[in-house]
């Protein structure tokens, strides 16, 4: 007769980053259920954004994930801009694909750093928020934001890039290459990370596709499902760059293609500055004296290529200053609905480390 | 068969199509087979009615195109037999919209306490009622409008 277990986890737990709560069912040590509790961080952001003018709801959508804040405020303007017919100028472009590229690499360090110490790995967590820390200054530099870097603006972007801001991008990649390879090589030369990862948190692609997963995991699944390629936004179609996917569908396949990603994401930069044309950097039209009257109508989903995978903002406009409805389909809310399936007969300590691989960012999960 | 009532396209290019709220399980049976995936779902509030728009994906194809339907009594049938993401979406926009899911098997509220009132993306949701939360020993959550019980 088997004897089962209930065990807690979170929502305030130092090996899951953010606030969930797990409710492990357990038989001696091996998962049987998974009960996953959310809204810990629930603010509802989608009826704040029906409250405030379109210009003013580009914070909220940093808050969502919040160490990908970049990428959630362009796909939340690529809707509120054809909705409202005013559209970013060539420069603005670059400038965001860039930033977005940038934030993306700074986004896979938290993920790499946080699942090295998940596993009992403290070293490689002190590289890549050093590393993380110079991308930050860059933002600074550009925004006057570290991480809720509000840069993006309806038609363009705040502020202009300068001289200083494209030298110091260039040297910091130039530096990080090496640096990406040390990180990598701490991670890959530990017999322990491989025997924690392999073979762990197994997704089949039907699995995936029935559950709405996209993104890392879509991909270390076999499937070459990348929104910058199968849909281009910005200029992602005048850039060269691969698509990694792998065939082991486990934690591990998920780790390698997060860092095979960030050598493309540093190619993609290469080549966009490389690019980057002169001219205005925002369309006139979205000027800041004109920002509170800008109207919308119509509606309009975009979808863009996040950390963590395909993130999706609907707006609709019913001509006034205000959205009338607002909806992020949240790429880590799919993502954890699967974790019950596939942390299914794993070890708690195998469970931590499916987490981590996975990284959902409470932020945006719960909006 | 089921009919299309309107075809059109958003502001992005996207194909909208709308289908009755009668012919919405056997559209999306026809979807599925054709090798769609749902991959989300969202509620509006239409004042006089509730509208909801499915939003779907082919792989293969690379074609992605959205579904609308509305209902005037808040029930909507549940496409939780079809695609698996749908069982946390619903339960989303449930708890969000107060749309009712006729045929999933655990429609609780996902993201509030199961004990709050009201819908809050509902237009006619009063945001001038606080309503306080408190949990009990046990970690069960109660919901009180009094500021003194959720303290």
């Amino acid at each position: 007769m088997p004897h089962y277990t209930e065990l807690n986890i979170g929502p305030v737990h130092p090996s899951i980053h953010g606030i969930f709560n797990f409710k492990l069912i357990l038989n001696e040590e091996i998962i049987q259920d998974v009960k996953v509790t959310l809204g810990f961080l629930h603010r509802n952001a989608e009826k704040l954004s029906e409250l405030n003018l379109y210009a003013d709801n580009i914070i909220f959508f940093d808050r969502m994930n919040y160490i990908d804040a970049m990428n959630m405020e362009l796909c939340y303007l690529m809707s509120v801009e054809k909705i409202t017919g005013i559209e970013p100028p060539e420069r603005a472009q670059w400038i965001r694909m860039i930033m977005v590229e940038l934030n993306r690499l700074a986004a896979r360090l938290v993920g790499m750093g946080s699942l090295g110490l998940d596993l009992g790995m403290l070293t490689p967590f002190f590289h890549a928020f050093k590393e993380r820390e110079k991308i930050q200054r860059i933002f600074t530099e550009a925004s006057g934001g570290r991480q809720e870097v509000n840069y993006f603006s309806i038609g363009g972007v705040y502020q202009d890039f300068t001289e200083k801001i494209i030298n110091d991008i260039r040297n910091f990649i130039d530096q990080f290459k090496k640096n990406l390879e040390d990180m990598y090589n701490m991670f890959i030369h530990s017999e322990i990370f491989w025997q924690r990862n392999q073979g762990i948190g197994i997704i089949e692609p039907e699995l995936a596709f029935d559950y709405g997963v996209t993104g890392p995991a879509i991909r270390a699944s076999g499937i070459p499902y990348d929104v910058r390629k199968d849909a281009p936004y910005l200029f992602y179609d005048k850039v060269n760059f691969d698509i990694p996917i792998s065939h082991q569908k486990d934690n591990f396949g998920r780790f390698m293609i997060k860092v095979e990603e960030m050598r493309q994401s540093i190619r993609i930069i290469e080549q966009s500055l490389d690019k980057i044309n002169d001219g205005p950097f925002f369309n006139p039209q979205g000027k800041k004296s004109l920002m509170l009257r800008i109207k919308g109508n119509g509606e309009a989903f975009s979808r863009v290529e996040s950390d963590a995978g395909e993130f999706g903002v609907y707006v609709k406009g019913d001509n006034t200053t205000k959205p009338y409805r607002v909806h992020a389909r949240s790429p880590g809310l799919r993502n954890l609905s699967l974790l019950p399936v596939i942390s299914k007969g794993l070890m708690i300590a195998d469970f931590i480390a499916v987490v981590g691989g996975l990284d959902p960012v409470v932020g945006e999960v719960d909006r | 068969m089921y009919k299309i009532v309107s075809d059109e396209k958003d502001k992005v290019g996207m194909r909208v199509i709308t289908v009755d709220k009668t012919d919405l399980i056997e559209a999306m049976t026809d979807f599925k087979n054709k090798g769609y995936y749902l991959t989300c779902l969202n509620g509006n509030d239409m004042k006089d009615h509730l509208e909801v728009i499915y939003f779907l994906h082919n792989f293969d194809t690379n074609d992605y195109f959205a579904v609308k339907t509305s209902t005037n009594d808040e029930h909507l049938p549940s496409l939780t037999k079809l695609f698996k993401v749908a069982e946390w979406d619903e339960r989303e926009q449930y708890d969000l919209m107060g749309i009712i899911f006729d045929g999933h098997d655990d429609l609780r509220r996902i993201f509030l306490p199961d004990e709050w009132v009201g819908h809050p993306l509902r237009k006619d949701y009063d945001l001038k009622k606080v309503q306080y939360v408190n949990m009990d020993s046990e970690g069960n959550e109660h919901v009180s409008f009094d500021e003194k019980e959720g303290s």
